[in-house]
């Protein structure tokens, strides 16, 4: 194939062209290129002379480079993340396939489409690497390539994991669910056995080693010179490794998907329900587990039930009893583990340590899963159409927005339940740590406010769920880990007082910060950053509240 | 108050400069059929959306069972059942469930909700569905359980938009029966619809309506009568040889507001006229005495397509009762 006959393909074409004319896209673009100069602004020397042996480029370097993969990791995965399921759910995808176009064609087109978006983007931060490069200290071939090297790898790998979990899915907002669940095991879960279990002998440590460079981390953090910092935990892999594994991962995962793109395949017959009686077959077992059988009928939703709460539970394929048991039982087995892991000395680490590495995965399950949630309330009944019929009906909008956003609150406070055990057994082996606990039990809980209402609020402005979901990731996520980034350049430039003013804004770091996890101990967040958190949760809402109210009354 | 159970006095809807809707006034007594008419964009779903409380009138009033809809809007929500022409699917939701939550959100009571979600099942003959999840259904299907979730409150009006769209013929029949069904159980049915046949076998009143404004309104013979005045006559000959002949024989007894229009292929002439009887004897009398051979000479009956297409096409004012 030509590269003329490449770019002819109809589907790249659109793909490309039509998101390029998209102002969201010019959005991103631009955002991409001012996140990547301010960086390089504040971190500019004010000395006039060129560096060429010391850190001091490494350290502009460093969090433009983590900066602009945060970026791909947030903005990438979405677009192929609906791909598929909306051309599905649309009917085009039939008629895609019935075209001359081949299933290769049609795949390729949307892979490529995706990755030369994501070219696009990252390249408007060229003018910042070269900026770097110009202090000196760093090379186009030990630093600048490699890092677009490893932004391509990333981009190739996000899209083709988009676009697999995109075939598979029966909906665009649980596809973008786990399509960002498989980034953040990728890029995060994917180096825990290494970092948590530490020194591993054998095929578990040949599994382990090669499990780290499934992550972007390591080979960032070669690419940047923090390789010594990521030895000391155990990390070894550098970027070469992890452009091999994304390719094999990328290559699988085309396969797979050009496997699933046959209009048999696709013929899939839609689910149509079945009932069964718990009380005819089976023994004490089967009457047990008929508590929670997805299968039972349900009975009439109560008078002191919000109707609207219980409708979300039911629409959400996780909202189902049994579902959120399973999601509540895998939190507590997590969060024992890591209590196990730190009573049994089994790595070196204190208990604050380990207590830190639980609100990190308390507060990854809460961006996971709280984002996709709140996106739904109101987008989805729009998409639908439910939300006329919610409009016809004599329901408030001040009863239809408790509903909404206590489903969300119930299942995230649910999996917060889940992970208490484990505290609970840490200040029972550390007594004092106790006032600790409660102190992040209260972060963690304004962390629950905070994605709730701000993922509840874009909702209402979006009129579909697959952008919904997308924005409020991508808020989040500026929230969460954006903030972070300031952390990360923390003494030059950013002084004390800012890191800490901006890390007023992340409950996630302000629990890091009472549980004195390293790094954060010195930053006195509290109660400033609760009332702030708070604060936001409460203009989200009130802002939310006016939008329902507008919403619902007569046009 | 006067004892329709359904009215609008001149009733307009804008939206800037556009017009939606231009001093409607239609009424329907209880247990009636309106049969609300006009193509796309014509202004339908406005007048539905004023009547049923989502959307507030520029000027004019409508009332239901005589509260005002734009001023009691809640009162109205419990008087009124709406199938809006979207069906409004949630994803993992059994229909017993489906309109569980419905009933719920209606304020209705568990007991009675129990039995009133089985009664309308039964009506709309869907109680066979009821563990069957929303989204898995067909559309036939859908609009059933759609017209359940409107009857759940027990309305005295339902207004459904649509309700026969993409049905297939023996789905529109049942769909047809239950309609009929529910007027003899007292309901006063508004229903849209672009299959015009449908409409003029259940509907008693007819409402037509064209870039906001009402162009006839009244009993379907009322309306038949007056935007239909000339009635349509076909002349079948055995071939398509004396076609010609015929043709020229017809010109000479007919006005030339009575053009003659020749299907070589069915060997047919129609022609509109507005003569008697007599006239049309004298007619056929000119043809067999010039020797052209008929086979059948019949009056072509009228029907609401030909009435709404002479409003649709004219766009003016014709004859509102």
């Amino acid at each position: 194939m030509t590269s003329i006959q490449f770019f002819q393909n109809p589907i790249l074409r659109r793909e490309l062209l039509d998101r390029l004319r998209s102002p969201k896209t010019m959005f991103a673009v631009i955002a991409v290129a001012v996140l990547s100069s301010m960086l390089v602004l504040m971190r500019w020397p004010t000395d006039a002379t060129i560096d060429l042996v010391s850190q001091g480029s490494l350290q502009v370097f460093r969090p433009v480079a983590f900066a602009i993969s945060i970026a791909i990791m947030m903005l990438i995965p979405a677009f192929p993340a609906t791909a598929f399921v909306t051309e599905r759910r649309r009917g085009t995808l039939t008629l895609l396939l019935n075209s001359p176009t081949t299933p290769t064609q049609i795949y390729f087109g949307k892979l490529c489409g995706n990755v030369l978006l994501s070219i696009l983007i990252f390249s408007v931060s060229l003018p910042a690497l070269m900026a770097c490069f110009a202090m000196g200290g760093i090379s186009i071939n030990g630093h600048i390539g490699p890092l677009i090297l490893v932004l391509v790898g990333m981009s190739i790998q996000y899209s083709a994991l988009g676009l697999w979990i995109s075939v598979r899915s029966q909906s665009a907002d649980a596809s973008l669910r786990w399509t960002y669940a498989a980034v953040l095991a990728l890029a995060v879960l994917s180096i825990g056995p290494t970092v948590l279990v530490g020194k591993l002998t054998g095929l578990k440590s040949f599994i382990a080693h090669w499990m780290t460079a499934l992550s972007p981390i390591p080979a960032l953090q070669q690419i940047t010179g923090a390789q010594a910092q990521a030895g000391e935990i155990g990390i070894s892999t550098g970027w070469l490794e992890f452009l091999v594994v994304s390719c094999l991962i990328s290559i699988g995962l085309a396969i797979a998907t050009l496997l699933k793109l046959d209009p048999l395949l696709l013929d899939r017959p839609r689910p149509t329900g079945k009932i069964v009686d718990g009380t005819k077959s089976g023994g004490w077992m089967r009457r047990m587990t008929y508590l929670v059988d997805p299968n039972r009928r349900k009975a009439g939703i109560a008078r002191w039930l919000n109707p609207v709460m219980v409708k979300e539970f039911r629409t959400r394929k996780f909202g189902r009893l049994h579902w959120l048991l399973r999601l509540v039982a895998a939190g507590g087995i997590v969060s024992l583990l890591l209590t196990v892991v730190a009573a049994t000395g089994t790595v070196s680490w204190g208990v604050e340590r380990i207590a830190s590495s639980m609100v990190l995965m308390q507060v990854a399950l809460l961006l996971l899963l709280g984002p996709s949630l709140g996106a739904n309330l109101i987008a989805a009944e729009v998409e639908s159409g439910g939300w006329q019929l919610l409009r016809a009906s004599p329901i408030s909008p001040i009863r239809i927005l408790v509903g909404k956003l206590m489903s969300t609150v119930w299942t995230l406070l649910l999996l917060l339940l889940a992970t208490l055990p484990g505290y609970v057994v840490m200040s029972y082996i550390q007594p004092s740590i106790g006032g600790q606990v409660g102190n992040v039990v209260i972060s963690l809980l304004i962390a629950i406010a905070l994605v709730t209402s701000i993922s509840a609020c874009v909702s209402a402005f979006c009129k579909t769920t697959a952008v919904a979901t997308a924005t409020s990731y991508a808020i989040l996520l500026t929230l969460f880990a954006g903030t972070l980034l300031v952390w990360l350049a923390r003494g030059k430039p950013f002084g004390p007082l800012l890191v800490e003013r901006t890390l007023l804004f992340n409950p996630a770091a302000i629990a890091l910060s009472e549980m004195k996890t390293p790094g954060f101990e010195q930053y006195n967040l509290t109660p400033l950053g609760w009332y702030i958190g708070i604060g936001l949760s409460i203009v989200c809402i009130v802002i939310l509240g006016f939008r329902t109210h507008r919403m619902t009354r007569p046009d | 108050m006067s004892d329709h159970v359904l009215e609008t006095k001149n009733l307009t809807k804008r939206y800037g400069d556009f017009v939606a809707l231009n001093d409607l006034t239609i009424h329907v007594d209880r247990g009636q059929i309106l049969g609300f008419i006009g193509p796309n964009g014509a202004g339908k779903t406005t007048t539905i959306k004023i009547l049923v409380g989502l959307s507030r009138p520029t000027s004019g009033s409508a009332f239901i069972a005589g509260v005002n809809c734009s001023e009691s809007a809640s009162k109205i929500k419990r008087l009124v059942g709406y199938m809006p022409d979207r069906f409004g699917a949630y994803d993992n939701m059994r229909v017993h469930e489906y309109l569980d939550f419905f009933g719920a959100i209606f304020g209705i009571s568990r007991s009675t909700r129990r039995k009133r979600i089985a009664d309308v099942m039964e009506i709309t003959d869907t109680t066979y569905m009821q563990d069957k999840f929303v989204e898995s259904l067909s559309h036939g299907m859908q609009q059933r359980v759609g017209i359940a979730r409107t009857m759940l409150h027990n309305p005295e009006v339902l207004i459904l938009d649509e309700p026969a769209n993409g049905l297939d013929p023996r789905a529109r029949i049942e769909m047809r029966q239950l309609l009929l069904r529910l007027a003899s159980e007292g309901k006063t049915l508004i229903v849209t619809s672009h299959i015009l046949p449908e409409l003029a076998r259940i509907c008693n009143t007819i409402a037509i309506i064209t870039g906001g404004k009402l162009q006839a309104f009244g009993s379907l013979n009322d309306v038949m009568g007056r935007l239909c005045p000339q009635r349509s006559y076909e002349l079948q000959l055995p071939t398509a040889a004396q076609l010609p002949k015929a043709e020229e024989v017809l010109k000479q007894c007919l006005l030339v507001t009575e053009p003659v229009t020749v299907s070589q292929a069915e060997c047919v002439l129609r022609f509109p006229t507005v003569r008697t009887e007599l006239e049309l004897a004298e007619v056929l009398n000119r043809l067999v005495t010039a020797q052209v051979a008929v086979s059948q000479f019949r009056e072509v009956a009228s029907d609401l397509e030909d009435a709404f297409l002479s409003v649709a096409d004219d766009k003016q004012p014709a004859a509102v009762a």
